[in-house]
């Protein structure tokens, strides 16, 4: 492997590890450790497992057959078919997306004691001018590298002391003791934040604008596998903070001002500090994400001119759509939706409407027209098309029942 | 032999400046007595893609489109032999800024994108 290669695998590695935490995975395993403990280690370890093998399967697709998902999707599956996953991830999205700039404008209440709502017009002002200006590889490797600070949930997990072998036993799935329509919904909001569909989009569109070939299969499998490893990783440091922090005093993650206290006992003031700038930079970094995946996949869509490292004149259907995207976000930041409860719905819509995303790429990546040699083998089928089903079998079933007992 | 609907249809149309220039939203096809049918041409309009949805919601589109100026309000044509279809996407070889293809990216870019500093 020459040098190139591996600084991009190191970059690339980098850049998912600070790109993976956002609103959703920190409150829902934050969520599933204070309230079962240890137990639902299981549902982080397979989130992560599906993300990965669809992250890397998004690269291939777009190094091997030069097309992005929402592009071969309309060309394969005509206007008509398309257009159902088409308004179905630009809605639940979206709620993403609110949920994301209402963690942005939390993280900068924690830090200023002004309340949410009065950052929404500053918090998308702020994501829509580094959209206008910034170009793809500024978003991808400032944005990210900057992340790398929610490395601070690792360490602060390490120092807690958990108890390494309840949680190794927690990844193997087991049936709740307590609450179980509670510990099924958890479950699902945990799988929802980790395959969130926006980050393969993202992915496949980033690989077109960086011109990637059959050349960096390689690369992409590295960046993949340990990336979203790593990014897991930190999820599960959350678990694991909840777990010791919270569950032992029955202490529910009840709203986003009860977060900081997941590092402040071992880290004080300065765990403080660095919880808000983690809050802060990780949902800043996802509502770019999902604004920029959400613009390419209605350009694509339609066939219009795009690319985030064109100037908006040279694509102003594009930059136009982001900008709207950006704004209905903060509507929803501005007349005060509590960013924890927008996260809980979104993440379970998410996973509720897995397979209607997943399924029709699964079809794409079987097909030798686009990929040739390089199709899907038996176990990435497998794999991604069994915990999707899964996840919207137990979202379809959980989510009403957890609206029925009150949100408990 | 080429199937129309796998090959061309909803297909990625490129313009002479290799810009993207919408896509395939309908195909137009020439019925004549006594011989087979000819493919005549392409059509790239919104007025084509809602027709495959509703035909109300497309002829609605369609009056509203007419009002915007001479040779609105009907769907743009590319004739099929100006199509070249070797390649991943099919390619034309005139400007779509020139064409109502891009009418509305123009119309957005001049009146309010243009207007936004740092565009």
């Amino acid at each position: 492997m020459k040098g190139k290669q591996l600084l991009q695998i190191a970059l690339g590695i980098v850049t998912s590890v600070g790109g993976f935490l956002e609103i959703g995975s920190i409150t829902t395993a934050a969520q599933a450790g204070a309230a079962f403990g240890y137990q639902l280690t299981w549902s982080v370890i397979i989130g992560t497992l599906c993300i990965a093998f669809l992250i890397e399967m998004s690269g291939r697709f777009a190094a091997c057959s030069k097309h992005t998902i929402p592009d071969a999707m309309r060309e394969r599956f005509g206007a008509n078919a398309f257009s159902i996953p088409l308004i179905v991830m630009l809605s639940v999205s979206l709620l993403v997306m609110a949920a994301e700039m209402g963690g942005f404008a939390a993280a900068l209440e924690l830090a200023t004691s002004v309340k949410f709502p009065f950052w929404a017009v500053p918090a998308a002002f702020v994501s829509w001018f580094v959209l206008w200006r910034a170009s793809f590889g500024m978003i991808e490797n400032g944005v990210c590298l900057l992340g790398l600070v929610t490395v601070v949930f690792a360490v602060a997990a390490v120092k807690a002391g958990p108890d390494y072998g309840a949680l190794a036993r927690g990844a193997l799935p087991t049936l709740p003791h307590t609450s179980p329509a509670h510990y099924w919904f958890v479950a699902v909001s945990v799988l929802g934040a980790s395959v969130s569909p926006y980050l393969y989009y993202f992915y496949s569109s980033g690989a077109i604008e960086e011109h990637w070939d059959k050349s960096y299969l390689g690369v992409n499998r590295w960046v993949a596998g340990i990336g979203m490893g790593f990014g897991g990783f930190l999820s599960l440091a959350i678990l694991v903070l909840a777990a010791v922090l919270f569950h032992p005093n029955g202490q529910d993650v009840g709203s986003y001002r009860d977060l900081p206290e997941l590092v402040t006992p071992i880290l004080g003031r300065p765990g403080f500090w660095l919880f808000v700038a983690s809050l802060a930079i990780a949902c800043f970094g996802a509502t770019l994400e999902i604004a920029l995946s959400l613009a390419y996949l209605v350009a694509q869509g339609f066939g219009w001119q795009w690319g985030e490292d064109l100037p908006p004149r040279a694509d102003a259907r594009f930059a136009l759509m982001y900008t709207l995207l950006i704004a209905a976000a903060a509507l929803f930041v501005l007349f005060g939706a509590d960013p924890l409860k927008l996260t809980q719905i979104s993440m379970a819509l998410t996973s509720a409407s897995l397979p209607l995303g997943v399924l029709p790429f699964l079809v794409l990546m079987n097909d030798r027209r686009y990929l040739g040699e390089h199709v899907n083998g038996h176990i990435g089928n497998a794999i991604v098309l069994s915990i999707s089903v899964m996840a919207m079998v137990l979202a379809v079933v959980s989510i009403p029942l957890e609206l029925i007992g009150g949100g408990g | 032999m080429i199937h129309l609907i796998a090959e061309v249809l909803d297909k990625q149309i490129v313009d002479k400046r290799s810009r993207q220039a919408g896509r395939a939203d309908g195909i137009v096809i020439e019925l004549r007595e006594g011989q087979p049918p000819l493919v005549v041409a392409v059509e790239v309009s919104p007025i084509t893609l809602l027709a495959r949805f509703n035909r109300r919601l497309a002829s609605w589109y369609a009056r509203w489109d007419a009002r915007l100026g001479h040779g609105r309000g009907t769907p743009f044509r590319i004739p099929w032999r100006a199509l070249d279809r070797t390649g991943l996407d099919l390619r034309v070889d005139f400007d779509a800024e020139d064409t109502p293809i891009n009418a509305f990216e123009k119309w957005l870019r001049q009146r309010i994108v243009e207007r936004i500093p740092g565009s």
